[in-house]
């Protein structure tokens, strides 16, 4: 054996001497395609900040397409009409006894849009303010002003998976990737959404006056500054203290938001889209395309619509030729499409003045202040073109006024308005389901992988 | 490698024939092929136990001296033939005459076994399977060297994602090794480490089906023109290729091109002409008013039964895919050599239409493969091949909205509505779907455009050698340069575009691949007693890089696929990645009198995919065979072969690129480019999946090997098994690769081959294979899971302790099961059965067909779920359960439209190949052309010549999602699996 030890040894010899450098020493290799996570964690550059801003930006946009698509089906303020995938209609609608379940169609074992989405922008912006907090190239009203931002948004962000799974509750506590908090109910998810934005506005406050430090995109148009943003912030207060029923704090918030009774109803922040190498507008679709994958009205909007609504006549066009879906159970006739994007570049709004003006009269309308709840009815029906209220000021009348005003004010937003409103009162059972022979969800169940997590972390 | 082999062991012998002048006495003799009678070339004498040996001459002629008077055993040996062994003396058969027989059975053959060694098959302690070039393209013509492995190979799962002109293939062998990666064998080409991935071609992106995955690209064995290939030899497991480390869990294929031989210059050239069409058509339903009432809205039903009323009736089926396709395929060989310098010079043009109008696939490929002795002692080998192949694939499969597919659009055309061209090129609408399919085939474009090269180096040095011992060293390497331009495009004036907001969709892709690979290797040989050791020891390197590039562009100006004529242009997708491995190894083989032969090794390896990117994996192997017939005691002239065996190894399979990274993405918003926070934790303790395996079996060889039968039964088990845990997603990333799993196959390969009836007039050899495989996950290590196809309402899979993850599960919710869903089927087979034959009458005509038979394993059928949807199944409208609602529309098993209307048996029977050749009598050759030509073949084949199956889709070995090592076996409008019909010209001058 002693040879072959020794033809042993000469052949790595011989084998190194091959060639001029050692072909047994591999070199480093760094990710070619990205930066890693922790080149910002230390001592970011304030272009490092500026990216991660913008990632938020990003990461706050992500929902739009899913929850606009679903949540306004399961209102039935739209049809996601498929010809693709029948499992749009099938699963969507609830046709057939179809339930939610962990990985249902179109959200997965994620809850995907509805679900993961809102929590990557949650931990996009705590590993934001966890570096603009670790590096020393920020002022102390930097950091605020980011902190402050950031924590706006988590507060907006909460509030999507939790109005998905709605009486099983979210995790708050979601820091830590390998810990997660345990689930909490519905209410303490909206007070954690709350004193998010609460925390943000103090912030905000903190971070002085003037321009927010950092680039915004084009959404935050006319919002760049402190104090606007400010505004924005108390807006979405105002709407996670209606879903609290905090009618006083949503008046609070109102005041201190960017709600203008005499204002442009439109006005509010918005989800940019420019085209590429960004995406376009998602919800975007030309008139009379011959396409059989569509955004349509539901048809109930139709039928319940008030004669010469200048919002009917504004958000819906009526096509030509009708979309026609003939997949498992009944066929479904798509009328009107989406009228409400001028273009494949027009930004989406997350939060409007018409909404705020909404949100006023229903707090007015909770706490028996009918004149002023009337009053801000008046402003939405009077911009639709369709005269002052002239029905019953007892509460369940305008209650019942204010949601009607509601479905074509706030129509297939990115939001779900309609479903969580109708939640919210116990209405879920008036929502039309006759075109479609669905069912209306109450809710989804905690998304598999959520589950599939507690069960690994136990064992 | 085997001609290699040949050759260099000629020249080794005649440099140790030199030596022996002073004869005592000597052996001189003539070596012929029993069969022709024709003197053979180089085959080998040897004297057994020594070094000692020569080869014959052009005449095939030999003389041997020996240096004492002592006698001796003269091994006669040539490839293809089985060898004999002679006893020679002073005055015993000192002037030979030796018929050599052929090797039906392949027991002589040799093969490669280690990164530097090979062994005769009949020493062979694993089941190795070997396809010579003439098993592999002597029936048939096949576009793809993978396509000609079908039904060649036990243990082999292939499958085709559908029948577009281009290749497509995955092999799986021993079952799924890998959960994650594509479980597809390590391919070695001429000792070159190969890219045979599956391109992206941007398709799925385009037509919205989703990911590469569904892109239906080919994988790149395309480029490789079959006919260069002398051999193929198949490492089916850990057992036989632990000596290749990191890379061969799902076993190797080595793939070895023919070789110059000395003498005199051979010109060959080839003409395939042939067609094609499709295997298998389904037809469409027909329509009535009736039919129409029920299928369509009320408020539709006038127009429809006007159409219905005025319209012609349209067999689109038949419109889009029963269409011949012309085929050719044209290869020159030059071949030969001095003793000094050998030469295969090759050129291939292959061109082949598809079945789809406007689609193809054309292959140019050079080849020129050179050996030269630089010195007595110095060999030096070069193959070089240089490829350009161009295919036109079209647009089938899945898509989404765009309509882009013509088998998913056209499952919703009733056949009454006319959605051809009118006089003026005009498209109509398609009222029924997104796009009209018609115009798609007409104008889309869907095309790879591959220029390759690829080139291999062997250095063999004869460092020593004596009468007992030598030592000679191996340096070898090579590189594969792999660029392939792809081109969607979808013009603006398709329906779909027209209704977008930028028309036109254009996306290029430009992907480069770049391997090198560097091996340096000692082997020692030398006889301790009557053991031959043959020990080796080197070192292996290995580089890998990758970069793609792929721009998209859209609303075109019309006509224009140049991206700067489009309005919005982006950059879809840069990426690029670089790899490094090691490894260093070592091999000791021991062989007693081939009697009992024993082989233990090792491989280290270690590669910056790891989470530690030094940390050396071992990966040890031993094996012992016993050839039990070789013994004295032995005396059983009907057996004449008996050999146990056992074999070990085990071998990993690598990591994903970047599952080591935490990434901050870039994402562009509102014209800022934001980065934002990767769904992926990187895991920076990642190691290799690693698999052991245990092979046993028993090789019994009858009647002088004119019969040999081969069993082989295999337990592989994989450990550190990749997968994504799942992370909660409310934390806000998704997963982190983890080695948690462990999966286990076990599996049996039978293989029987013999020659039937060898007479003079008529010689008819057959081989009945037969392989099954069970997998089954032992351990999961991370909760159960559904993965792949479309979810459980469709059928999916379940990922759970004690199930194969092959296992189909699917609505409605079965609370008993473990899953909460039922369980609709299992992908994968019961068993597989191939059978060969090839028959030879009066020496010139000769018969080969090939049919496989493929029990069980079932498909999740989604073709039928579209023609469903759009009514236009055949037989929508019939009433089975007479309960008034169409078949179409209540698919069994009941409760009805559940998953497992979807999931159906793909059992099979095919005939894969028939082949029917004359080769015209040398005498008339002469009579006719003179010297001109040497010799004439003429014939004509069949490939896919028939299917029989109950299943009902175009084939049962369909793949959507391409080489998916689990999900793959699903059926979505795939591109119809054609039937083709050659004739061929051979002309040797």
């Amino acid at each position: 054996m002693s040879t072959l030890k020794k033809y042993i040894g000469l052949s790595v010899i011989a084998g190194l001497l091959m060639v001029s450098c050692n072909p047994l020493e591999l070199d480093q290799i760094d990710d070619p395609n990205n930066p890693s996570v922790g080149s910002v964690s230390e001592n970011a550059s304030r272009s490092q900040i500026q990216f991660l801003i913008t990632g938020l930006e990003s990461r706050h946009r992500d929902y739009v397409e899913n929850v606009s698509r679903a949540w306004n089906t399961f209102g039935r303020e739209i049809w996601y009409l498929n010809g693709s995938d029948p499992r749009f209609q099938t699963d969507w609608l609830g046709q057939a006894g179809r339930e939610p379940d962990r990985v249902y169609f179109g959200f997965g074992s994620t809850g995907g849009g509805s679900w993961a989405d809102p929590y990557q922008a949650i931990r996009q912006a705590n590993v934001l303010i966890s570096a603009a907090e670790n590096t020393g190239n920020l002022s102390a009203e930097e950091q605020a002003a980011i902190s402050g931002f950031a924590r706006m948004i988590q507060g907006y962000q909460f509030m999507i998976p939790a109005n998905f799974v709605y009486e099983n509750g979210i995790r708050i506590d979601v820091e830590d990737p390998l810990n997660p908090g345990p689930y909490v109910s519905y209410e303490a998810g909206m007070e954690h959404s709350r004193s998010l934005l609460e925390t943000a506005d103090e912030l905000l406050q903190t971070a002085g006056s003037g321009d927010f430090p950092f680039t915004l995109t084009p959404g935050f148009a006319g919002f760049t500054s402190l104090e606007r943003i400010r505004e924005i912030n108390n807006a979405i207060l105002a709407r996670t203290n209606t879903y609290l029923e905090d009618w006083e704090g949503v008046l609070t918030a109102l005041d201190n938001s960017f709600m203008d009774l005499e204002g442009d109803l439109q006005a509010g922040p918005a989800h940019p889209y420019t085209g590429a190498p960004d995406l376009f507008n998602p919800l975007f679709y030309i008139r009379d395309a011959a396409i059989n994958t569509i955004v349509v009205v539901h048809p109930s909007v139709l039928e319940d619509a008030t004669e010469g609504d200048a919002r009917v006549a504004e958000k819906f066009f009526e096509r030509e030729e009708p979309v026609i879906i003939t997949t498992d159970a009944t066929p479904l006739v798509g009328t009107h499409q989406d009228n409400r994007w001028p273009s494949n570049t027009t930004p989406i709004p997350f939060i409007r003045n018409e909404e705020l003006i909404l949100l006023k009269a229903e707090a007015h309308a909770q706490l028996g202040e009918t004149d002023l709840a009337v009053q801000a009815i008046n402003v939405i029906r009077n911009a639709a073109e369709i005269g002052d209220y002239t029905g019953a000021t007892d509460q369940a009348s305008l209650i019942d006024e204010i949601l009607y005003q509601r479905r074509y004010s706030l129509w297939a937003e990115p939001w779900g308005h309609r479903w969580i409103d109708a939640r919210r009162y116990g209405r879920l059972d008036e929502i039309d389901t006759s075109f479609d022979q669905g069912s209306i969800f109450l809710q989804f169940p905690h998304p598999q992988a959520e589950v599939n997590w507690d069960i690994y972390a136990e064992d | 490698m085997s001609n290699l082999y040949r050759f260099s062991l000629v020249m080794f012998l005649s440099l140790l024939s030199m030596g022996w002048t002073h004869a005592q006495y000597s052996v001189s003799g003539i070596i012929t092929d029993e069969r022709t009678g024709d003197p053979m070339i180089g085959a080998s004498i040897l004297v057994r136990n020594t070094t000692k040996g020569t080869v014959t001459d052009l005449d095939g002629r030999f003389n041997l001296n020996f240096d004492d008077n002592a006698s001796a055993t003269l091994v006669i040996s040539s490839l293809g033939y089985l060898s004999q062994n002679i006893d020679v003396g002073p005055n015993t058969n000192t002037t030979l005459s030796v018929a050599l027989q052929e090797d039906a059975t392949n027991l002589e053959e040799v093969v490669v076994t280690g990164l530097a060694s090979s062994v005769k098959r009949s020493n062979l302690a694993n089941a190795v399977s070997s396809v010579s070039s003439r098993e592999l393209t002597g029936t048939t013509t096949i576009q793809t060297t993978d396509g000609a492995l079908y039904g060649k190979i036990a243990g082999a799962n292939i499958r085709s994602n559908g029948g577009a002109p281009g290749g497509g293939l995955s092999i799986q062998l021993r079952g799924i090794s890998s959960l994650t990666g594509a479980s597809q064998p390590l391919i070695i080409l001429d000792g070159v480490y190969i890219n045979n991935s599956f391109q992206r071609t941007g398709r799925a992106t385009v037509t919205g089906a989703g990911n590469e995955s569904q892109d239906d690209g080919s994988n790149r064995l395309a480029d490789l023109n079959p006919a260069d290939i002398e051999t193929i030899e198949v490492l089916k497991g850990p057992s036989a290729a632990a000596i290749y480390g990191t890379r061969a869990n799902a076993g190797v294929i080595i793939i070895t091109t023919k070789r110059g031989a000395e003498g005199k210059t051979k010109v060959s050239l080839s003409q395939d002409i042939g067609f094609a069409q499709p295997l298998r058509l389904l037809g469409t339903d027909d329509w009535s008013e009736e039919k129409i009432n029920a299928f369509f809205p009320e408020d539709r039903r006038p127009l429809e039964l006007q159409r219905f009323r005025e319209g012609t009736r349209i067999d689109y089926e038949d419109y889009f895919y029963n269409n011949t396709a012309l085929l050719s395929n044209t290869r020159l060989t030059v071949s030969g050599g001095s003793e000094k310098t050998k030469f295969y010079v090759s050129g291939n043009i292959n061109s082949e239409d598809g079945t789809v109008k406007n689609t193809g696939f054309d292959r140019f490929s050079l080849r020129a493969n050179l050996d030269h002795n630089i010195t007595d002692k110095i060999k030096l080998g070069i193959s070089s091949n240089y490829i350009k192949s161009t295919s036109d694939r079209g647009f089938t499969g899945n898509q989404n909205n765009s309509g882009a597919s013509i088998g998913y659009s056209m499952a919703y055309i009733p056949n009454y509505f006319d959605i051809r061209p009118d006089e003026n090129g005009v498209y109509p609408t398609n009222p029924y779907f997104s796009e009209n399919p018609a115009a798609v085939t007409d104008h889309a474009e869907n095309t790879s455009d591959v220029q390759r090269f690829v080139q291999a180096f062997t250095l063999d040095i004869d460092l020593f050698s004596n009468s007992n011992s030598f030592l000679k060293a191996n340096v070898a390497g090579g590189l594969d340069f792999l660029q392939n331009s792809t081109l969607i495009y979808l013009p603006e004036f398709l329906q779909y575009q027209r209704g977008q907001a930028n028309p036109g969709d254009v996306f290029w892709g430009k992907q480069e691949s770049f391997n090198t690979n560097f091996q340096a290797a000692l082997v020692y040989n030398f006889n301790l007693g009557k053991v031959n050791m043959n020990s080796q020891a080197g070192m292996v390197r290995l580089d890998f890089s990758n970069s793609s590039l792929f721009n998209r562009g859209r609303g075109l100006v019309p006509g224009q696929t140049n991206l700067q004529q489009a309005s919005v242009q982006e950059i879809a997708e840069q990426y690029t990645s670089e790899v490094q491995e090691a490894g260093i190894f070592l091999q000791q083989e021991a062989n007693f009198e081939d009697k009992i032969i024993g082989t233990v090794g090792v491989r280290w390896d270690k590669s910056t995919l790891n989470g530690d990117p030094n940390q050396y994996y071992s990966f040890p192997r031993a094996s012992l065979a016993l050839n039990l017939a070789n013994f004295d005691f032995w005396n059983s002239g009907f057996m004449n072969q008996l050999k146990p065996r056992i074999a070990y190894g085990e071998t990993a399979g690598p990591v994903e690129f970047g599952n080591t990274f935490s990434r901050l993405e870039g994402a562009n918003i509102g014209g800022l480019l934001g980065s934002v926070v990767g769904l992926q934790i990187g895991n920076t303790q990642i190691r290799p999946e690693t698999a052991t395996e245990l092979e046993f079996g028993v090789d019994f060889g009858f009647l002088n090997n004119r019969f040999a039968l081969e069993a082989t039964y295999y337990i592989k088990n994989t450990q550190n098994n990749i997968q994504d845990l799942n992370l909660a997603p409310s934390t806000g990333v998704n997963t982190v690769p983890s080695n948690e799993a462990e999966l286990q196959n076990k599996g049996l390969e039978l293989s029987l081959s013999g020659t039937v009836v060898d007479q003079a007039n008529f010689n008819w050899f057959t081989r009945i294979m037969y392989w099954q495989n069970r997998v089954n996950m032992t351990r999961l290590g991370i909760p159960q899971y559904n993965l792949g196809a479309f979810g459980t309402g469709l059928g999916t899979f379940y990922y759970a302790e004690d199930f194969a993850p092959t296992t189909i599960i699917g609505t409605p919710a079965d609370s008993d099961h473990p899953s909460g869903f039922t369980v609709w089927g299992n992908a994968q087979p019961k068993f597989n059965t191939s059978f060969y034959n090839t028959m030879r009458i009066y020496n010139n005509l000769e018969l080969s067909f090939l049919v496989e038979w493929r029990q069980g394993g079932d498909n999740i059928n989604l073709t039928s779920f579209l023609s469903d949807s759009g009514g236009t199944t055949n037989g929508w409208f019939e009433d089975d359960n007479n309960d008034g609602v169409p078949n179409g529309r209540q698919r069994p098993p009941a409760p009805y439209n559940n998953a497992g209307r979807w999931v159906q048996d793909a059992s099979f029977v095919k005939v894969r190949e028939i082949g029917l050749f004359y080769t015209l009598p040398k005498a008339s050759v002469s009579n006719a052309f003179g010297n001109a030509l040497e010799g004439v073949r003429l014939g004509m084949s069949v490939n896919n010549a028939f299917l029989f199956s109950d299943y009902d889709g175009y084939d049962p070995e369909t793949s959507t999602f391409g080489a998916r090592s689990v999900d793959n076996n699903v059926d979505i409008a795939p591109y119809p699996t054609p039937r083709r019909i050659f004739f061929h010209v051979n002309l040797d001058f």
